[in-house]
């Protein structure tokens, strides 16, 4: 009975994706079969003049998480390694609590922070017209997504074994050799899974990013330049969805939206479980 | 006095004290050497000295602090405290820190603990990046068959390490610790895991390595200590209880906390 039990209920998470999926691609259908793949190239997002082109909302997903991994890996990677390695106990459960705290808030609340404090911050630091822009949202997607790095981080250090650590200790290996070339390799499989949940996360977060992005739907110009509001998958989903009439083609043009970002944030959750298998496979 | 007597007045005798050598004859010397580990004595007042060449074995009951004194000799347990000398120097004052005496001095793990990449790599573990580089293959072959096993890893060095069987891997951390030249080897129960012909390669690997470097070697094996020879320490519940020369040792110890070690394999001295 337990068995059937369990089989039921693995085959039903199963089916949750595949189902979920599927609706999402029979929503989209029509947006697909209108343009094809042509949207994915075109920024030009007018709904009212059937205008559906997603890549301004695809750069902007992915230049908010580039700048929220680009600021979380180094710092959530510092954080673990001063946790792990250098601060007694009692500190380094009080930064780990203080970790899992910050990952329990829900995500409104950072939006509402970035809103009231990091807004008026860059507005008047930077001189911009407005602080919605897609710096804001990597900044706060950055915090966000730092406790998952530093987590993950500290775990895949504490798996390295006292035997590997204390052989490089005694081959006269100092802090840093020992850090760079036994610690940092050997929890590296660890890490890269905490790097890609955080970017699965920070591709996927929707609130706080639509809070402080700015909801433009135009590609940046230049494609570089950060202090340009812009638009997100997640953000335009959120922001329009509510707008949009049932069956029609900006609905689709939504669901396609969702389409995209699960098939990226599955892949990339994917990626992460092959790297966790792999290292419980080859862990000497 | 009864023979019950004796023995008893014999115990509650001060530990053998080690002989005065010259400091020339001397690598290592630690004098009252005591470490407390979470409130608990762990060494208690250790004091003994290894001749320039020769091998060593430290033997005594599990629990004794064999294993703790040889990570303190490493400076893995830095907490201790007493005199320790190396080569003539205080450690606590070593020109290039922990990590220069621990180059000096190698340590071999009961379990020997191979980095994740080729037996070659592996030989060079612990070497610069610079040396790494740049080391010629004919020192390589010197370390391999000073630890007996180039002829097993010659035509294989590229393979990855964890392949080797468990002997083979322990032979490869005395090569890894050998290639950074040190003026001493420490190991703690090398042979414990292994089948008799790795324990036989070991050991005649640690006798010819005596020649040139003193080798402090942990067992709890009598048996093996028998083997080895050279100068026993003996240590129970955190004391050293005697030291002398093995043949002397394993036929007339002068303590009765050695004599039931070698009748029984324990000591009840705690």
């Amino acid at each position: 009975m337990l068995n059937l039990w369990m089989r039921t209920s693995a085959l039903i998470s199963l089916l949750v994706v595949v189902v979920m999926l599927g609706f999402l691609l029979q929503q989209s259908w029509p947006y697909w079969q209108h343009d094809g793949l042509n949207p994915l190239l075109s920024g030009d997002w007018y709904p009212y003049e059937h205008l559906f082109g997603l890549a301004a909302a695809i750069i902007g997903s992915f230049w908010a998480a580039l700048i929220a991994l680009a600021i979380a890996i180094p710092t959530g990677l510092a954080a673990a390694v001063m946790s792990t390695e250098i601060l007694p106990g009692p500190w380094r459960s009080l930064m780990r609590s203080g970790m899992e705290l910050l990952a329990g808030i829900p995500s409104v609340v950072y939006g509402l922070l970035g809103l009231w404090i990091l807004l008026p911050l860059l507005q008047s630091n930077l001189h911009l017209l407005t602080g919605h822009n897609l710096l804001a949202a990597g900044l706060l997607l950055s915090v966000m997504v730092l406790p998952t790095i530093m987590v993950m981080t500290q775990d895949a250090l504490c798996e390295v074994s006292s035997h590997q650590r204390d052989t490089a200790a005694s081959l006269g290996m100092g802090w840093s050799a020992r850090l760079w070339r036994v610690l940092l390799p050997q929890a590296w499989p660890g890490i890269r899974s905490g790097i890609l949940l955080a970017l699965g996360r920070a591709l996927g977060e929707t609130m706080a990013v639509m809070l402080v992005v700015g909801s433009m739907d135009r590609i940046p110009d230049p494609w570089y330049n950060l202090l340009a509001p812009a638009q997100t998958l997640t953000s335009r989903i959120g922001r329009e969805i509510g707008e949009s009439a049932f069956g029609s083609m900006h609905f689709s043009a939504l669901m396609a939206c969702g389409l995209l970002l699960a098939l990226i944030t599955i892949t990339i959750s994917m990626l992460a479980h092959i790297r966790s298998d792999k290292i419980s496979v080859n862990r000497p | 006095m009864n023979t019950k007597k004796k023995i008893t007045a014999i115990a509650a005798a001060a530990p053998q004290q080690v002989a005065a050598h010259d400091a020339g004859d001397i690598s290592l010397h630690a004098s009252r050497l005591s470490l407390a580990l979470e409130g608990k004595n762990i060494l208690r007042d250790i004091s003994f000295s290894l001749p320039a060449q020769g091998i060593n074995v430290l033997i005594g009951p599990s629990g004794a602090g064999k294993s703790t004194l040889l990570r303190c000799l490493n400076m893995l347990h830095t907490q201790w405290q007493g005199d320790l000398q190396i080569m003539g120097r205080d450690v606590r004052k070593w020109p290039d820190s922990e990590d220069g005496l621990r180059r000096t001095i190698g340590l071999i793990a009961q379990k020997p603990t191979l980095f994740p990449c080729s037996i070659q790599q592996n030989i060079v573990f612990g070497l610069s990046r610079k040396d790494r580089n740049h080391m010629p293959e004919n020192r390589i072959k010197k370390v391999l068959k000073q630890a007996a096993l180039w002829d097993e890893v010659k035509n294989r060095l590229h393979d990855q390490a964890a392949t080797l069987s468990v002997g083979q891997q322990q032979r490869l951390c005395i090569a890894r610790a050998l290639m950074l030249s040190p003026n001493m080897l420490l190991l703690d129960e090398p042979t414990a895991s292994l089948d008799p012909r790795s324990r036989q390669f070991i050991e005649a690997s640690l006798l010819e390595l005596s020649e040139n470097m003193p080798v402090l070697c942990v067992t709890h094996d009598i048996e093996q200590a028998k083997r080895l020879g050279g100068k026993i320490i003996f240590m129970c519940d955190g004391r050293l209880i005697e030291s002398g020369d093995s043949k002397l040792f394993f036929k007339h110890p002068n303590r009765i906390e050695s004599r039931e070690f070698l009748r029984w394999s324990v000591c009840d001295c705690s």
